[in-house]
């Protein structure tokens, strides 16, 4: 027994130098994971602003970013109109029409899963959103093309696609992930938070309004920002159903297209300027992420310290 | 014990994968036909050129037939300058192309393009001039050609299409140097299929696509009172029509005559170029 106890000593020690060097190993590899990701992301803003210079160059900043005339011109690129902010605006419309009905439905059905509901429902209605997210897009944007679509065309007397079924569409792409990172930041909430608010008397609908959710704040708007760069980037469901047009979107029934949408549409044969053109959308897409991945930077910043 | 079992099972598996590879090994290879043919030219033709390239080759493997897109205009002069031998073409030749008569015009397909609307919509014809209203936007409500008081949804192809290149020309008068464009809120598809299926489920839609999509969900329109038919393409009656070409200097030897054979070919023509256009033969022997 007295001997036991330094054998087990040196054993363990032997252990934990084979340990380090077996670290130092799995480091190394996690390195270059970690670079080859940094590398990637570098090299495709470097080639995507390189592909669209010739655009920004030729045509300038206002006929390309701030004109709506897109006209595009196959044979001869040079003769043809490139104003994108048609489809910027688009990308915007869509977004904020799905950011509108996804936001309460995704917070109110996180405080549902985390506060309100049965422990056994709850893990229901958890699995079920869970499960939405794993549906690829082109089922969703077929069931957009074939119930939505008519749907609209009936209640509004348009032809149905437009700025309003693709919101629908994307309401359905952003839900799991505005609902779930909600639930997980209601509850990463101290325990004590709600335990005083009770203790004093409030409602449980009080303690859900004025205690819990101020409290995930920026928890939430995290999601919410996350919730907004899925419908921002998605292309095929949205593609479907938003009618494909080049025209400037003034109603929520109007036809238009986003800027990926547009990507996709004329990828094909574009050539010389017009390819560029499309390129400079892609910056586009890529600068308004970049705005959003910084925006939750701050918040999370401004969240530690609390 | 298991282990084992299991290391032995993964062997099996590898060597079976391995023995299938080496089952794909060519047999004997067929080298009736040697040598290089240089294709290229118009757009429209190209995934049909690609296609028989590919199925050539197959079958010929001494030869290597190379297809590029370039458009029709830029494949005539290249064929001219001798850089190729096949110069493929969604056109026919224009006045000084071939003052020497030089050029061989081999026609390998027949493109119907066909006005559609939903069965719903009791539109029977349209003159040029209603088409040309309809997809520029003059016109945006059925009521004023007689039809139903709704909104006229406008379905067009992408601008790669070569059967919008057509329809353009032809419905709408547009030229190289003056474009005309459809209404700004026409719905863009990048396919024939795609056209159809939104044209059959939207009840005030009008779109065009190639003769071979026309079928019982659409309902192909009159153009001045004349019908979409082969018969009436092929005899000059329906305008919205045009043959697929490939332009040689003289006439072709060797593999460049054996590629255009296979294009031509009854096999061919019936599995690969009756996907989208008519084949040709049924046109030529009218």
């Amino acid at each position: 027994m007295s001997t036991g106890a330094p054998e087990a000593a040196v054993k363990t020690r032997a252990w934990a130098g084979a340990f380090t060097d077996r670290e130092n190993y799995v480091k190394l590899v996690m390195l270059t994971c970690a670079s080859v990701a940094i590398l990637a992301i570098i090299l495709i803003f470097l080639f995507i602003f390189r592909e669209s210079l010739p655009a920004i160059r030729d045509l300038g900043v206002r006929n390309l970013f701030f004109s709506t005339d897109w006209r595009p011109n196959v044979s001869d690129p040079t003769a043809g109109n490139y104003g994108m902010l048609t489809f910027i605006w688009g990308t915007l419309l869509t977004t904020f029409g799905a950011m509108l009905l996804s936001v309460p439905l995704g917070i109110g059905a996180a405080v549902f899963i985390d506060q309100v509901a049965p422990d056994r429902m709850a893990r229901v209605v958890r699995r079920g959103i869970e499960l939405l997210a794993g549906i690829p897009s082109v089922v969703i944007g077929w069931f957009g093309l074939i119930l939505l679509v008519p749907a609209i065309a009936r209640a509004t007397g348009t032809s149905g696609y437009g700025v309003a079924a693709a919101s629908l569409v994307l309401v359905v792409m952003a839900l799991p992930t505005i609902t779930t990172l909600s639930a997980e930041t209601l509850k990463s909430l101290p325990i004590e938070l709600k335990e005083a608010s009770v203790a004093m008397g409030a409602t449980r609908w009080q303690t859900i309004y004025k205690v819990l959710l101020p409290s995930a704040r920026e928890g939430l708007l995290i999601a919410v920002i996350l919730g907004m760069g899925r419908a921002i980037g998605e292309t095929m469901a949205v593609q479907m159903v938003i009618g494909n047009a080049r025209a400037f979107a003034l109603s929520p029934f109007a036809r238009t297209s986003t800027l990926t949408t547009r990507i996709v549409t004329d990828t094909g044969e574009a050539s010389g300027i017009f390819r560029s053109a499309l390129f400079a959308q892609a910056l586009v897409l890529l600068l308004i992420a970049m705005v959003l991945i910084i925006l939750i930077r701050v918040i999370s910043r401004k969240r530690e310290p609390a | 014990m298991k282990k084992s079992l299991c290391l032995a099972l993964m062997l099996a598996v590898a060597i079976a994968f391995m023995a299938a590879g080496c089952g794909g090994e060519p047999g004997p290879p067929d080298t009736s036909i040697r040598g290089e043919v240089k294709v290229a030219g118009s757009t429209t033709v190209l995934p049909i050129a690609q296609e028989a390239a590919v199925e050539f080759m197959e079958k010929n493997r001494g030869a290597d037939v190379e297809v590029q897109g370039g458009g029709s205009s830029a494949g005539i002069t290249q064929l001219k300058e001798e850089v190729i031998d096949i110069a493929n073409s969604s056109r026919e030749l224009q006045p000084g192309e071939n003052d020497d008569g030089s050029i061989v015009d081999h026609k390998i397909a027949f493109d119907i393009i066909a006005i559609i609307v939903n069965p719903s919509l009791k539109i029977k014809s349209l003159t040029r001039a209603e088409v040309k209203a309809v997809f520029t936007g003059e016109v945006t409500n059925w009521k004023e050609l007689g039809g139903p008081d709704s909104e006229i949804v406008v379905v067009i192809r992408d601008q790669a299409s070569g059967t919008r290149e057509v329809f353009d020309k032809i419905a709408l008068g547009a030229t190289p140097e003056k474009p005309v464009w459809c209404v700004p809120s026409a719905i863009e598809s990048a396919s024939n299929g795609v056209i159809r299926e939104i044209v059959a489920a939207t009840p005030s839609a009008i779109g065009y696509v190639s003769y071979g999509y026309v079928n019982r969900m659409v309902r192909a329109v009159q153009l001045d009172r004349v019908a979409p038919t082969i018969d009436n393409a092929a005899e000059g009656r329906y305008v919205m029509a045009r043959f697929l070409h490939m332009f040689t200097r003289g006439k072709p030897e060797g593999p460049t005559r054996s590629y255009i054979d296979f294009v031509l070919s009854d096999e061919f023509q019936r599995e690969v170029v009756a996907q989208e256009y008519i084949e040709v033969r049924k046109v030529l022997e009218k």
